[in-house]
């Protein structure tokens, strides 16, 4: 069996996120680099998948030259291969281009019987890559699972759907998202560590999958501004100790006419 | 709040201030590069912060319990040391002929730093297990290290040391076991040993207890001693558990911290079948007991500064968050609001006495675990000077950062104020946690001794006289810097009053007297002086390195609104500028206390000796 695992390198959440000069994108300075952590739940099926059943595991990431970090942080769990589609940045950000240059990557590089990613990028957030690789290739998809049982012809996937779960068989080849709960990611062994280093990465150009990353990026989305939440501005404190029958009527009008809940 | 550490002055140590890299040009650590290196630093830090800080309350309020005559240890504790041994941590500086990874010391220390601060408990049973198997790794037979040592550096089985009993605490040549040597070649062992840290746990299917004990006729003390392999549970030829061996635990201690750590009684041959196998020869137990205590005594000195880190990073966070009092400026206005605690002077002395105390224990242990990697990567000469600086270093390692490092603690509960004392916090743990580092692995007290009587004479006193002489390079370099010329001279002043009292001292009538009264003082005395230098050195780097950011990003640094943007902007910045001022803030805090007692020392004060007691 071959497995694709498609990941990417996201900001930590840990970091104070700012926004950089452009508006346009962050501020990457201080900004420390990890694998988005729901595709660390596609990293971890297919590495359990290849440790029960045997599977040859690739793992696929578009990026700038830093991302080919993200293949050894994967490396040190387990896998195979690792192919680095190195990006300039014309397309970072742009869903759809990011699913053209990745299915193209998928496919020099496949067959895949399996291609595993996760429900979605943090950061960005918007859960949209998966489901077009899948659309492009013309395979079946399954999104957000939590759960996965493999059978002779095909796989069972349990997935969350507003208030339930819902089952769905599908046949191979297919791309399966993951979401939270469909496995323990492991931690990496020193060992591993170590290995990581030796694991094959093919690095290749966007345009040498006959793609132009400019030309994508932006085609369908752009990003036109970035802002941070405004600030949490101060509670007010309604002094009750006096008249509390006042402070309660204060804060009754104050919830009506001013936060607008009652 | 989630277990912390400062990553960025672990690294900046490493690899800013210590020539960390040019060890990974040697043969012996080629496999390594910086990248790895960050790479294990990140993972060591997640695995501590999401596995094993989790566990460290449960193993303090549960605590390793005593049942129907074996220990049971915290339940939390089994899938966080399962994790520990999967990864390879426990052995991650040992050889890799026997499954150990092979990492530089300087880097196990920063590693075990973390393990320390996130559950010194835990973290005790690994290092156990890892210095008892590098003993037997060292000097056991091959069948030995065959049978034994692998399976120690992997976690899979653990390890004691055993030297402690009733009448022999500080004074281990006042060991009564016995070992009496068999037909077979084997020994039958004899005796109880207390106090003794993994004596007995649930968390390996095996324990490999090295037992101090005295052969029939062996001469009285110390130089009676010979060393044991003595496993809990007999191992076969192929590897496989035979019987139990006859070692009985008979109970547990109840203490102040380290709750998840069982402090056992160890009864050796109830039944009269305990076995043990020699190590090394006969009567070599205690020279060979260092090789396992020396390493020990360097881990001692940093959990003493994993839990002051772990304790500041909390009283930190608490500082930003907690609300009390009006801001300085506005002291005399009843309507100003209450602000964090953080803006307090006072609290910000606390929090940054800490952090200046917590770098420069650092920077000492880092320093230590450099020169032991360079006596693995040097030979001849070079070699025995580096072996040299470690062995002047190991107490004051042991007993500056502990000591200190309790201290730490205490000041940080205190930034908790009332709430520090209670168990809602985590800051009463870490106190008491790390009061025992204090204590065992020799007191700090029987560490001094050693400096003094036998580290600083040890080559008519070269090893030291040139790392002190380290010390005053710093000085001669910044005695002139405007920014750190007073700090610079108190550092010269410092020095010469360690001089002076090495050279005067030993021609008084009364030496011997006040050698012995005075050398935990006199340690210490030696601790702040490094301390300092280290600091002071590191800040001038750091300055180097400020600069060059402010002019990259077009800062002026007189234009104060600007600089202090810069810092609000840069955390690379304002980590430096910390730098600058924590040696400048160490320097006239902690020097003058050097120029103190060394009054009292020249003075020759006796009122403890001529006290009534
Ligand atoms: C939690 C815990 C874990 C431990 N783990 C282990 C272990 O795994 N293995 C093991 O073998 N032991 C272990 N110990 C024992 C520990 O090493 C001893 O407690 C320590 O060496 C001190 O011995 P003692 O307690 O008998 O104190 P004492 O020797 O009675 O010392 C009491 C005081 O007298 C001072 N003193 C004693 N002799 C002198 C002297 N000659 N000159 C000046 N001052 C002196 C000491 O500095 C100390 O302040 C552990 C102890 C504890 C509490
Ligand atoms: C065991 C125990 C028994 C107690 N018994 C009583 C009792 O019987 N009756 C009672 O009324 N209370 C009692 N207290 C409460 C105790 O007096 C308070 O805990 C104490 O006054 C500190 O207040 P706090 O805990 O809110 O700490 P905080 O006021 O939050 O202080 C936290 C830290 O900030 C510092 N700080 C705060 N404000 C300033 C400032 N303006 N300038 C500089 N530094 C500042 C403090 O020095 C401290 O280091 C008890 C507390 C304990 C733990």
């Amino acid at each position: 069996m071959r497995i694709a695992v498609l990941v990417t390198y996201v900001p930590d959440t840990a970091s104070t996120i700012k926004v950089g000069p452009s508006g346009k994108a962050i501020d990457e300075a201080g900004i420390k680099w990890i694998i988005s952590p729901y595709d660390e739940f596609a990293v971890e099926e297919a590495i359990k998948l290849k440790e029960s059943k045997g599977a040859e595991v690739t793992y696929i990431t578009y990026g700038p030259e830093r991302d080919q970090q993200v293949l050894r942080e994967c490396f040190a769990r387990g896998g195979d291969k690792g192919v680095h589609v190195v990006g300039t940045g014309a397309a970072f950000g742009d869903a759809f281009a990011i699913a053209q240059i990745l299915t193209a990557a998928v496919k020099k590089a496949g067959p895949f019987d399996l291609i595993f990613a996760g429900v979605k990028g943090v950061g960005s957030d918007q859960g949209l890559v998966g489901a077009m690789v899948a659309e492009l290739l013309d395979i079946p998809h399954v999104a957000s699972v939590t759960k996965i049982e493999y059978g002779e012809a095909g796989i069972t996937a349990w997935r969350e759907i507003e208030g339930g779960q819902e089952v769905v068989e599908v046949s191979l080849p297919c791309v399966i998202t993951a979401q939270k709960g469909l496995n323990e990611p492991r931690y990496p062994s020193l060992k591993g560590i170590m290995a990581a280093k030796k694991m094959p990465v093919e690095s290749v150009k966007v345009a040498d999958l006959g793609l132009d990353e400019a030309a994508l990026g932006g085609a369908t989305c752009r990003w036109v501004s970035l802002a941070l939440p405004p600030a949490k501005s101060a509670g007010k404190i309604i002094h009750g100790e006096q008249d509390p029958q006042a402070a309660a009527r204060e804060l009754a009008r104050l919830l009506r006419e001013e936060a607008k809940v009652i | 709040m989630a277990y912390q550490v400062d990553m960025r002055d672990v690294k900046f140590q490493l690899f800013e201030w210590l020539p960390t890299e040019k060890l990974l040009q040697t043969e012996r650590f080629s496999q390594w590069a910086k990248g790895d290196l960050e790479m294990v630093l990140e993972e060591a830090y997640k695995l501590a912060a999401e596995v094993l800080a989790p566990t460290n309350k449960e193993g303090d309020r549960v605590g390793a319990r005593f049942v129907d005559g074996k220990v049971v240890m915290p339940p939390s504790f089994r899938e966080a040391y399962q994790k520990l041994c999967e990864g390879g941590w426990i052995s991650c500086i040992n050889s890799p002929e026997f499954g150990g990874m092979g990492l530089p010391e300087v880097v196990g220390t920063a590693i075990n730093e973390f393990f320390f601060g996130a559950n010194i408990s835990l973290a005790l049973t690994a290092l156990l297990s890892r210095g008892a198997g590098y003993l037997i790794e060292k000097f056991g037979s091959d069948e030995m290290r065959k049978l034994f040592v692998e399976k120690m550096y992997s976690g899979q089985w653990g390890g004691t040391m055993c030297l402690t009993e009733p009448q022999a605490g500080s004074d281990v040549g006042a060991s009564k076991t016995r070992a009496v040597k068999q037909e077979n070649g084997r020994y039958l062992i004899s005796g109880e040993k207390i106090f003794i840290t993994s004596g007995d746990q649930d968390l390996t299917e095996n324990i490999i207890h090295l037992v101090l004990a005295r052969t029939p006729g062996a001469p009285a003390g110390t130089a009676g001693l010979s060393l044991f392999v003595v496993p809990k549970i007999r191992v076969n030829a192929d590897g496989s558990l035979g019987q139990p061996n006859d070692v009985q635990t008979a109970g547990i201690e109840h203490k102040l911290g380290i709750h998840g750590s069982p402090t056992c009684s160890l009864v050796f041959g109830p039944n009269n079948a305990c076995e043990g196998f020699l190590l090394g020869e006969e009567l070599q137990g205690m020279k060979l007991m260092f090789h396992m205590m020396n390493p020990a005594r360097i881990e001692v000195g940093l959990q003493g500064e994993a839990l002051a880190s772990a304790a500041l990073q909390e009283a930190w966070q608490y500082a930003k968050v907690r609300l009390q009092g009006r801001h300085w400026t506005r002291l005399k206005d009843h309507d100003a609001p209450q602000v964090p605690i953080i803006e307090h002077p006072d609290v910000r002395r606390m929090l940054f006495t800490s952090y200046a105390y917590v770098q420069a224990m650092r920077a000492l242990l880092m320093q230590t675990s450099y020169y032991i990697d360079m006596t693995r990567v040097t030979e001849g000469e070079e070699q025995e000077r580096y072996q040299s600086y470690v062995e002047v270093l190991t107490p004051i390692c042991k007993a500056w950062a502990s000591d200190w490092g309790f201290r730490v603690t205490e000041w940080c509960l205190q930034v908790f104020g009332g709430y520090g004392y209670t168990q809602e916090y985590p800051a009463e743990q870490y106190l008491r946690d790390a009061k025992i580092a204090s204590i065992y692995e020799g007191t700090n007290g029987i560490q001094a001794l050693d400096l003094v009587a036998r580290k600083l004479p040890a080559k008519n006193g070269k090893p030291i006289r040139e790392l002190l002489g380290q010390a005053e390079a710093t000085f001669k370099k910044l005695r002139n810097d405007p920014q750190f010329m007073e700090p610079a001279w108190m550092l010269g002043a410092a020095l010469k009053q360690i001089e002076d009292i090495s050279k005067g001292l030993t021609k008084r009538p009364d030496a011997v007297m006040v050698v012995l009264l005075n050398s935990v003082p006199f340690l210490d005395m030696i601790g702040d002086v490094l301390g300092a230098h280290f600091l002071l050195e590191q800040a001038a780097l750091a300055r180097e390195k400020l600069w060059a950011l402010c002019q990259e990003a077009g800062v002026e640094r007189k234009d104060e609104g600007a600089y202090k943007q810069f810092l609000a902007d840069n955390a690379d910045a304002a980590f430096y500028h910390n730098k600058v001022h924590a040696a400048i803030h160490f320097a006239y805090r902690v020097l003058p206390n050097v120029t103190a007692r060394a009054v009292a020392i020249r003075a020759g004060e006796m009122g403890p000796m001529e006290a009534v007691l």
